[in-house]
């Protein structure tokens, strides 16, 4: 090898781990942390998603449909020493085109209902959705996923959190850019 | 004259009841004290097809627990659960230990490994899990003997530790 060689490696070499499918297989992760909150965000491949509920025992047909989401798990932990409020009506998705609406329960349970789904299954469904609303307290620590149309393109995350039991504290408001769905 | 001296017991009552509220211990980190309120109702087959209702538990204090084997904090809280219940069962503690819509092979499998003292209560249909409106899964509550929703834990906790049987131990001596 000569010096020209060693110096194109060392200089290539960062950039060849850079593209390595362990670095793409963490790069869809969001994250904001500070003395008060901690929002992680990351984003689960259809693969994955399937291989979790197919051990639940769903069924083919509910595991297809879900396949076709973009299924993001949600890390929240409170820091602070007052109530924060996780309310996703108070969280906004947009990208290029505009605001993307999420999956909510009310959506799933039409769903599930239309396609006969057993309660058993719809409840653990529901178990592994991150909730609605919830007061977390202070050092509590909950996860669970919010649902996306699947899409290619990069998204924002705009979430505000309502502070104190009555909601009167100083809201927090946290931005994540370019969060992105894992495709097959 | 018999209104007023009903009227005069019951006022005579009250500031007893306000005091056993008083009375409960605050819990340790992780566990909420909550507003008294009654508890709803567990009616359920266990495990090996013997009824359980928490209505016939009255008169003891109760530790209800939801959870299910997908939920790795479950996983990891169950192993507490069962120490903590070797040491309380034997001293009035009752137990509820609710499994969210799962399968008895499932649940079978995983509290032989966990728990194997403890029998689960198969909520098949996860129903009775959503009229308690969990936080989320693992979920622990703490009924008085009055039938009475008292205190929540956040998570899973270390149930065997110290801090946590004492608090448990305290709650007994309460009637």
């Amino acid at each position: 090898m000569n010096s020209l060689q060693f110096y194109f490696l060392l200089f290539a070499l960062p950039i060849l781990v850079n593209i390595s499918p362990l670095h793409a297989a963490t790069k869809y992760k969001a994250q904001y942390n500070d003395e008060k909150i901690k929002l992680t965000l990351l984003s689960r491949s259809p693969e994955q998603i399937a291989a979790f509920y197919e051990g639940r025992g769903f069924s083919k047909k509910m595991i297809n449909k879900l396949k076709q989401q973009c299924f993001i798990t949600v890390g929240l932990h409170n820091k602070s020493s007052q109530i924060l409020w996780l309310d996703l009506s108070n969280w906004y998705f947009t990208n290029h085109n505009g605001e993307i609406r999420r999956l909510n329960r009310k959506y799933w349970k039409s769903v599930w209902k239309t396609m006969n789904i057993p309660l058993a299954h719809q409840s653990t469904f529901r178990w592994t959705l991150l909730p609605e609303v919830l007061d977390f307290r202070t050092n509590e620590f909950e996860d669970g996923n919010i649902i996306l149309p699947a899409s290619n393109q990069p998204f924002t995350l705009r979430a505000q959190f309502a502070t104190k039991a009555d909601k009167s504290g100083k809201a927090i408001n946290i931005q994540l850019n370019n969060i992105q769905c894992v495709h097959e | 004259m018999k209104n007023l001296i009903l009227l005069v017991l019951i006022l005579n009552t009250l500031p007893f009841i306000s005091s056993a509220n008083e009375n409960l211990p605050e819990p340790p980190s992780g566990i909420i004290k909550l507003s008294p309120y009654p508890a709803p109702a567990i009616e359920l087959l266990d495990i090996d097809g013997q009824e359980f209702n928490l209505s016939e538990t009255k008169k003891h204090w109760v530790f209800v627990h939801f959870w299910a084997s997908w939920c790795g904090p479950c996983r990891k809280e169950m192993p507490a659960i069962q120490k903590m219940w070797n040491k309380l069962g034997k001293e009035g503690l009752k137990i509820a230990l609710v499994n969210t819509a799962e399968d008895e092979d499932t649940v079978f499998n995983f509290l032989a490994i966990h728990a194997p003292d403890i029998r689960a209560l198969m909520d098949k249909d996860g129903q009775i899990t959503e009229k308690w409106k969990p936080r989320g899964l693992p979920a622990t509550y703490l009924v008085d003997p009055n039938g009475q929703v008292r205190y929540q834990a956040l998570g899973g906790r270390a149930w065997e530790t110290k801090t946590y049987l004492d608090f448990l131990r305290h709650l007994l001596k309460q009637k």
